[in-house]
């Protein structure tokens, strides 16, 4: 099942599965974890993503082959990704959902969107059986989301919610990508979520908007001092909904360079996820509200 | 006399699809007489005479490609 | 501050060799899309080969000097004036304080690289300096240059005008080019009708061609029938999000394939057929919008091949003119 390729010379791909599921997001974090402990010279960029890893290299430094059969022993020695301890952090993300902003946005790209009528809220709401948006709100904020995969661009997370298949909220991307989304859009498209890192281009339907930074290149944020990029692929999310009350008063404390995110240390197990994702998911929660 | 593209792109001769085209043949221009427009990576740019005279011909087709360099119009000189 | 912009040109940016180790965090390596030709302007002026250098893009800026340096034009054919008068590319000159630099039409190619003695001396952002405009990284507040900018100069080391690069090592720029690709990453995705027609085609250069992305035009690809797995979209094109390689050939919805380049979004929902070979990006980088390109398929040998004769020429530019 496992299948490798080589991307030009100077890449190697690795696929674990061509459909979503987190045993193979799981494997990919290990066996990159495990490359990166390792120090091979020429090995340049190490790239975890959803169900699939990426690494970039000198050829010239480390023969492909050799490389390609160190890739190969890693997998072999991690298995499933069961019994890989995933070291991370939790993270509480604010969300107003249903933002005068992405309401804004989506009013201008009427002709991109499969119901032009309804907010993308109500519209992702109605496809997933719910009556209300709020309902669907609450399923999306009920269960925490891990970051399977950093980029697209710049820090962008994209977020698979943690919760049994038949749980999973799933919504089309737009009939065609937006020329705009808001900087810290909440979007939703397929099975995964995000957070855009940076104002522009976006296909997902916007959710909802957070007042805290991700990405901050001119590290003037308290949460930046060591990296200009928020998010490490692997980093649970847990969503706090918002009013606007609060959206404002967070505002201006990210205006002031006060804010910093709730966030916690925490070591996820899948398989004790898998044996029992409701409980475990109350276990990582509690591991915020403790911290 | 020709007027060149100054850079790769295609090439536009109206400001917007529903307006008349800047110039045609037998349009006066001077050297800054916007005569069409190249677009490239979606930035849209003023292509001027750079000349002063009479339009004798359109050498490229609405909407076409064209190179850097590449003749736009003849024309005139007068 | 040492040069002033009098005029940006379409899109000129400040690079360098580039900031690789990031990719993981979704920031790309960016720097010189054209690393032969940025390193050609280094050496002609006597600079590091990890001084900055501006890439113009299409169009030539209008530069005041406010000090003397040395200055080499390379790249694109794109035809440097000093207060008016002409002067050549592939070989260093001086400019006096007050002297204006400017540029005649693009003649070929697509980017040419400006570098002067000392180097651009924007701060560093990740251990280098270049520019990337979709994350507000790196040169001049993250974004191509705008008239008014004033860009620092770092101290030269007094390399002397008059370097030439000689003829054999200069790049050409012709309208068709081979770019030669390693087939893979998703390409069992094509049937073996489309995969030909991906070989065959005589690809057009759209504008759509910046630093993140070629697009090219000239053929429909056909994808084989799938049930569409949980995760990825429902077009045939669509997969579960994943990495893409710099260089790697995606094709949305079995029409215009894109070339990743080094300004590349690191991932995302779309089929890659196949990845240009490293020696090959530079002459990529140089093709201009309505010039034509066909992929001619290597495989690993050939692309380490091609890899160790670009090195090899690297060498010999470094040996004329360093």
């Amino acid at each position: 099942m496992v299948r490798r390729s080589f991307g030009g010379d100077d890449h190697i791909f690795v696929e674990f599965d061509e459909e979503m599921n987190l045993a193979a997001t799981f494997r990919a974090m290990a066996v990159t974890a495990t490359l990166a402990e390792r120090r091979i010279d020429g090995v340049i960029d190490i790239c975890p993503a959803n169900v699939s890893y990426q690494v970039r290299f000198d050829p010239d430094l480390v023969a492909p082959q050799e490389l390609e059969a160190e890739l190969e022993s890693i997998e072999d020695g991690v298995g499933d990704g069961t019994g890989f301890d995933l070291r991370t952090t939790i993270v509480e993300v604010p969300i107003l959902y249903d933002d005068p902003w992405t309401r804004e946005t989506a009013s201008r790209f009427r002709s991109n969107r499969q119901d032009p009528e309804a907010t993308d809220l109500e519209y992702a709401a109605r496809i997933n059986g719910f009556d209300a948006a709020g309902d669907f709100a609450a399923a999306h904020a009920g269960s925490p989301w891990i970051a399977s995969m950093v980029g697209f661009v710049a820090g962008l997370p994209f977020l698979f919610q943690m919760v049994p298949r038949e749980r999973q909220l799933e919504v089309p991307k737009y009939l065609s990508p937006r020329t705009d989304t808001p900087r810290q859009t909440i979007g939703h498209g397929g099975c995964f979520g995000s957070i855009y890192s940076v104002r522009g281009a976006g296909g997902y339907q916007m959710l909802g908007i957070t007042p805290a930074p991700i990405y901050d290149p001119t590290q003037t944020h308290p949460d930046f001092a060591d990296s200009l990029v928020f998010f490490k692929p692997g980093f649970i999310v847990k969503y706090l909904p918002i009013d606007r009350e609060a959206y404002d008063e967070l505002t201006a404390q990210v205006e002031a360079r006060r804010f910093r995110f709730r966030q916690a240390p925490v070591t996820f197990s899948l398989g004790r996820f898998l044996a029992d994702p409701d409980g475990y998911n109350r276990g990582l929660m509690e591991v915020l509200d403790g911290g | 006399m020709d007027i060149r593209s100054p850079l790769p792109g295609v090439f536009y001769r109206r400001p917007a699809p529903e307006l008349d085209p800047f110039v045609g043949v037998g349009s006066p221009v001077g050297p800054d007489t916007t005569v069409a427009i190249v677009e490239v990576m979606k930035q849209f740019f003023e292509v001027k005479a750079g000349t002063t005279g009479t339009i004798a011909g359109v050498a490229v087709a609405d909407a076409e490609m064209v190179d850097a360099g590449q003749v736009l119009f003849t024309v005139r000189p007068g | 501050m040492a040069v002033s912009v009098l005029n940006p040109g379409l899109s000129t940016t400040v690079q360098d060799a580039g900031r690789p180790g990031y990719y993981n965090v979704g920031i790309p390596p960016s720097g010189s899309l054209d690393q032969y030709s940025s390193l050609a302007a280094n050496l002609l002026v006597g600079n590091g080969e990890d001084a900055a250098v501006l890439e113009c893009t299409y169009m030539g800026p209008e530069l005041r000097f406010e000090r003397p340096a040395t200055v080499a034009v390379t790249g694109a054919d794109l035809p440097p004036r000093l207060g008016g008068e002409p002067r050549p590319t592939w070989e260093s000159f001086g400019v006096e304080a007050g002297d204006v630099l400017s540029f005649d039409f693009l003649r070929s190619g697509a980017r040419a690289y400006l570098a002067v003695s000392g180097g651009f001396d924007v701060p560093v952002m990740l251990g280098s300096r270049s520019t990337y405009a979709l994350g507000a990284l790196g040169g001049v507040e993250g974004r191509a240059l705008a008239a008014g900018d004033e860009l620092p100069v770092g101290d030269a080391d007094g390399a002397a005008p008059g370097r030439s690069v000689p003829e054999a090592l200069r790049s050409t720029h012709p309208k068709h080019r081979e770019i030669r690709v390693m087939m893979g990453l998703y390409d069992h995705r094509l049937t073996g009708e489309g995969r030909r027609a991906f070989l065959d085609a005589e690809w057009r250069l759209t504008t759509l061609a910046d630093r993140t992305g070629f697009r090219y035009r000239g053929a429909a690809l056909e994808f084989r029938e799938r049930v569409a797995p949980f995760g990825a979209g429902s077009d045939p094109s669509n997969i579960v999000d994943a990495p893409y390689p710099i260089g790697s050939i995606q094709i949305p919805g079995g029409v215009e394939p894109i070339v990743l380049h080094r300004d590349a979004v690191s991932g995302g929902g779309y089929v890659m057929v196949a990845t240009v070979i490293s020696a090959d990006m530079d002459d990529v980088a140089q093709s201009a919008p309505n010039s034509t390109t066909r992929f001619v398929e290597v495989d690993l040998d050939g692309a380490l091949g091609a890899r160790r004769r670009r090195a090899a020429r690297l060498d010999a530019l470094r040996e004329a003119v360093g």
